[in-house]
């Protein structure tokens, strides 16, 4: 193949995915600027690495080299707000009180104040809710991207949306 | 099932990831158990507040074309010599310039670059929301929106009985001349229809090129060129220009 015909082929199976990318950089990052960074540069990885592809899903595969841009970008960029935080994966989530009074608070929320609430939350939690709810990957995907077991997967989802209900009560009782 | 054991798959099952039978099993135990359902409720709600209200982030415009300029590329063909280069040789420069021109379709043999250029094009239309600038299958309304903004007026059917629906249509340029282009599908495959004045005999037949995969036919019909670019077989790109053609 040449140089030609292999940039078209990548930008055929990967440009269709540049909204999906810039979205989880943009979870992850926080801001626009960062995002088109780490966007950039996981698109030029793709582009070395391309020819190595053989999985079935190229956005599974592309979304994976944008969440490792992601890591490096932090290890360059070092800011202690965004650094994964380990939390204990094996332990089960405290139970909730009252899990359905918080949830129906929550079906009155609007679209700002749920975005920002799961943008306070830490990056484990923001990546799988976008690749979940967002993204509408399997647990086998989003366990391939996040190399995590499906069954972390599962637990970190639980938890990630036990947390977005605990933040949501939060902000109601401060009101 | 025991209750903890359907608790523990309570995420699994209200994301949908688990197989019929273990639902089945699930779904028993849920509609007895006031504790779960209560769980399974506030999650659903949840799910459902993230699913429609949290932001969904849409690339930059200028992030698609920054990307495509970073990979690397062939240089593009060389431009012909403008016309007045040529005159200002004068008689002796005239043979070496006829030479150079010689040479240069000896070295290149001769892709097509029209054909290139609206292979290149139809790739391009292809990244994310480049494809049509007024989406529409309904061709009164993509007509009127094309003939606002360019001086021609193309052919524009829809052929959804045909089996090629009129997805809408966008501005492009095709070597240097604005085009339109109107977009239509054959099953999952896009074709893009390019319009444009160029000089040229009023009619010429269709002919076909092949290019990376990709068919190409072009034609010129009532003074303007056509260009008809698809991943679609050579034959049913052929029929949809029948189509196109037909009075």
């Amino acid at each position: 193949m040449t140089d030609d015909a292999r940039t078209r082929r990548f930008e055929l199976l990967a440009m269709p995915h540049l909204d999906a990318a810039f979205n989880l950089a943009r979870w992850l990052t926080g801001n626009h600027a960062d995002a088109e960074d780490v966007v950039q540069d996981a698109y030029l990885r793709a582009f070395r690495y391309f020819d190595a592809f053989r999985g079935a899903n190229f956005r599974v595969w592309l979304l994976t080299i944008v969440r490792n841009a992601f890591l490096d970008w932090i290890k360059d960029n070092r800011s202690s707000r965004l650094v994964f935080q380990s939390a204990d994966e094996t332990i089960e989530a405290e139970p909730d009180p009252q899990p359905n009074v918080e949830a129906m608070l929550l079906e009155r929320v609007d679209s700002e104040t749920l975005t920002t609430l799961v943008e306070q939350l830490p990056a484990e939690y923001r990546e799988v809710l976008v690749l979940r709810e967002i993204e509408d990957l399997s647990y086998k995907e989003i366990a391939a991207i996040t190399e995590l077991p499906p069954g972390t997967v599962m637990s970190r989802l639980s938890r990630a949306r036990t947390a977005l209900r605990k933040a949501w009560q939060v902000q109601e009782g401060r009101s | 099932m025991n209750h903890q054991r359907a608790l523990t798959l309570l995420t699994a099952y209200a994301d949908g990831q688990l197989g019929p039978i273990r639902r089945m099993l699930l779904r028993r135990h849920y509609d007895r158990c006031p504790a779960c359902l209560a769980r399974l409720e506030a999650l659903q709600t949840t799910r459902e507040a993230l699913r429609t209200k949290m932001a969904v982030h849409r690339a930059p415009p200028g992030l698609a074309s920054r990307i495509a300029s970073a990979l690397p590329r062939e240089p593009a063909p060389p431009p012909r010599q403008p016309s007045r280069l040529v005159w200002g040789f004068g008689a002796s420069g005239l043979a070496g310039a006829l030479a150079g021109v010689a040479l240069t379709l000896m070295l290149v043999p001769s892709p097509d670059p029209l054909v290139s250029d609206v292979v290149a094009d139809h790739v391009r239309s292809m990244m994310a929301d480049h494809l049509t600038d007024v989406l529409t299958s309904d061709q009164h309304t993509v007509k009127p929106w094309l003939s606002a903004r360019l001086p021609l007026s193309p052919v524009v059917k829809d052929l959804a009985p045909e089996g090629f629906p009129l997805v809408g249509g966008r501005l492009d340029y095709v070597q240097g001349h604005r085009a339109a282009a109107l977009v239509y599908r054959r099953a999952k495959h896009t074709i893009n229809l390019f319009a444009f004045a160029a000089k040229g005999p009023e009619e010429a037949a269709p002919s076909l090129h092949t290019r990376d995969g990709f068919n190409v036919i072009t034609w010129r019909m009532d003074g303007l060129t056509y260009v008809a670019v698809s991943d679609v077989e050579a034959d049913q790109l052929k029929d949809f220009v029948k189509l196109v053609r037909a009075n």
